[in-house]
C-alpha cells in the first residue's frame, strides 16, 4: 500500500470527509477531501460508510480507515443535519459502564457499539498476523479473590 | 416481542431432529460481543444468514466430533434481547447454549441470572456455559472469581474476542457438550420426542428391505438442505 491514513475527520460544510494521509514514497503528508453525496438526515450511517469504504476512487485511501470510524463521523454529520450540536454528538459515544444498553434504540446503541469497537480494533489480533494463533488458550488459575460483583447477593448468584 | 421463526421458510426447526445437526444458542445483553465471538471462532468462513423479520442472525458451520462431521447452527440474537426475553421458539430444540457477559459492565453479569431463568424455563438441562468476554481490556479480571453459574456448575471461561483467548476452545467443548446431550437427552420433552421417533421408524422398518447381511437399511429421513 503506498498511503499510509495518518488522521481522519469530517467537514460539515460541504460535507466531506478529510483524510490526512502518508504518501509512502515521497514521504510526504498530505490532505485528502472526500465529499459527501447523497447524504441527509434521514440517511442510514452504516451503510453510507461502507459505500465510502468500497467506493472505486478512494478505497485504497481509506484502507486504514475502519468502517467503524467512518460509521462515527457520518453520525456526526447527521446530528448536525438534525441540528445537534458538536458536543452533543461527542457525548453520545461516551460509555457508562453502568449503563443498561439493552434500553437503548439502535442509533443510540449503535454509537456505544461504535466506541466499544475501537478498543476491539486496538487489541484486536489479526489472522494475517506473523504470530496469530487460532486456537489460543490460556489457562487462568482460579483464585479465592472474590468478585465485588457477587457481593449484593441476590437472585440465584 | 419479536414475532416466532416458525414461519420462517429457511428455517426448518425439524431439521434439528437430524442425528448430524445440533442448534446451538447465544444469550446475553446487547453489546456483550456475542456476534464477535461468533466470527472469531468461524474466521472468514462464516455465512451469517441475517433473519432481521425475526431479529435473529443464524451462522452454519460443520464440525468434527470424535469421528463424526456435525453440522451445527449456531443462534445469535440480533437485538431481541432488547426485550430482556426472548421468544420461545429461540430456546426450541436447543442442544446448548453460551451465555455471555462483558467483563467492563457489571449489569450484563447481574442480567445473566435472568438469562438463565428464562433458558431454564424452556430448556431445563440443556448443557450451558458461562463466558466473559473482553478480557483483553484489563487482565486483571481474571484474578478474579465470579461466582454466578458455580452452584449449578457451569463450565466458566475467561475469553477475548479481539485477541482470540479461549474462543475457539469454549466453542469446540461447547459442540461436544451439545452433540453429548443430543445422544443421551436428559430432558421430559426429548425423551417423549425420541420414544415417538422410535416408535415412528419401528413402523417403517416393517417395510424396509433387508440385505444379505441380515442388516436392516431403513430409508433416512433426508433433511430438506
Amino acid at each position: 500500500m503506498s498511503f499510509e491514513a495518518k488522521r481522519c475527520g469530517v467537514k460539515f460544510s460541504p460535507p466531506a470527509i478529510i483524510l490526512i494521509y502518508e504518501h509512502k514514497e515521497s514521504k510526504t503528508l498530505r490532505k485528502r477531501t472526500i465529499p459527501i453525496r447523497n447524504f441527509s438526515k434521514f440517511s442510514d450511517h452504516s451503510m453510507a460508510a461502507e459505500r465510502l469504504k468500497n467506493h472505486p476512487r478512494h478505497q485504497t485511501y481509506l484502507e486504514g480507515v475502519s468502517q467503524a470510524q467512518l460509521e462515527k463521523l457520518h453520525i456526526i454529520l447527521r446530528d448536525h443535519l438534525q441540528g445537534f450540536s458538536l458536543e452533543h454528538s461527542l457525548a453520545s459515544f461516551s460509555l457508562d459502564p453502568d449503563e443498561d444498553l439493552n434500553k437503548l434504540d439502535d442509533d443510540r446503541l449503535a454509537r456505544k457499539k461504535n466506541q466499544m469497537d475501537e478498543v476491539f480494533e486496538r487489541n484486536r489480533r489479526h489472522r494475517d498476523a506473523a504470530d496469530f494463533v487460532y486456537d489460543l488458550e490460556k489457562d487462568f488459575k482460579s483464585t479465592q479473590a472474590k468478585c465485588s460483583w457477587d457481593d449484593d447477593s441476590d437472585d440465584g448468584f | 416481542m419479536a414475532c416466532d421463526v416458525s414461519s420462517a421458510p429457511e428455517l426448518d426447526q425439524n431439521d434439528y431432529d437430524a442425528d448430524e445437526q445440533v442448534k446451538i444458542i447465544c444469550l446475553g445483553d446487547s453489546a456483550v460481543g456475542k456476534s464477535k465471538l461468533m466470527e472469531r471462532f468461524l474466521m472468514d468462513k462464516y455465512r451469517p444468514h441475517q433473519l432481521s423479520t425475526y431479529a435473529l442472525t443464524l451462522y452454519k458451520h460443520t464440525a468434527t466430533v470424535g469421528n463424526k462431521t456435525v453440522a451445527v447452527d449456531f443462534w445469535d440474537t440480533a437485538g431481541q434481547e432488547r426485550f430482556q426475553s426472548m421468544h420461545p421458539s429461540y430456546y426450541h430444540k436447543a442442544h446448548a447454549c453460551i451465555m455471555v457477559f462483558d467483563v467492563q459492565r457489571k449489569i450484563t453479569y447481574k442480567n445473566l441470572a435472568n438469562w438463565y431463568k428464562e433458558l431454564r424455563e424452556y430448556r431445563p438441562e440443556i448443557p450451558c456455559c458461562v463466558v466473559a468476554n473482553k478480557i483483553d481490556v484489563d487482565l486483571k479480571v481474571t484474578q478474579r472469581s465470579f461466582n454466578f453459574g458455580k452452584k449449578q456448575a457451569l463450565p466458566f471461561y475467561f475469553v477475548s474476542a479481539a485477541d482470540g483467548t479461549n474462543v475457539v476452545k469454549m466453542f469446540r467443548e461447547m459442540i461436544a457438550r451439545a452433540v453429548d446431550y443430543k445422544q443421551n437427552p436428559s430432558d421430559f420433552m426429548d425423551e417423549v420426542l425420541q420414544e415417538l421417533e422410535n416408535f415412528d421408524l419401528e413402523k417403517k422398518e416393517e417395510n424396509s428391505e433387508t440385505d444379505e447381511d441380515g442388516l436392516k437399511i431403513l430409508p433416512r429421513p433426508s433433511p430438506s438442505r
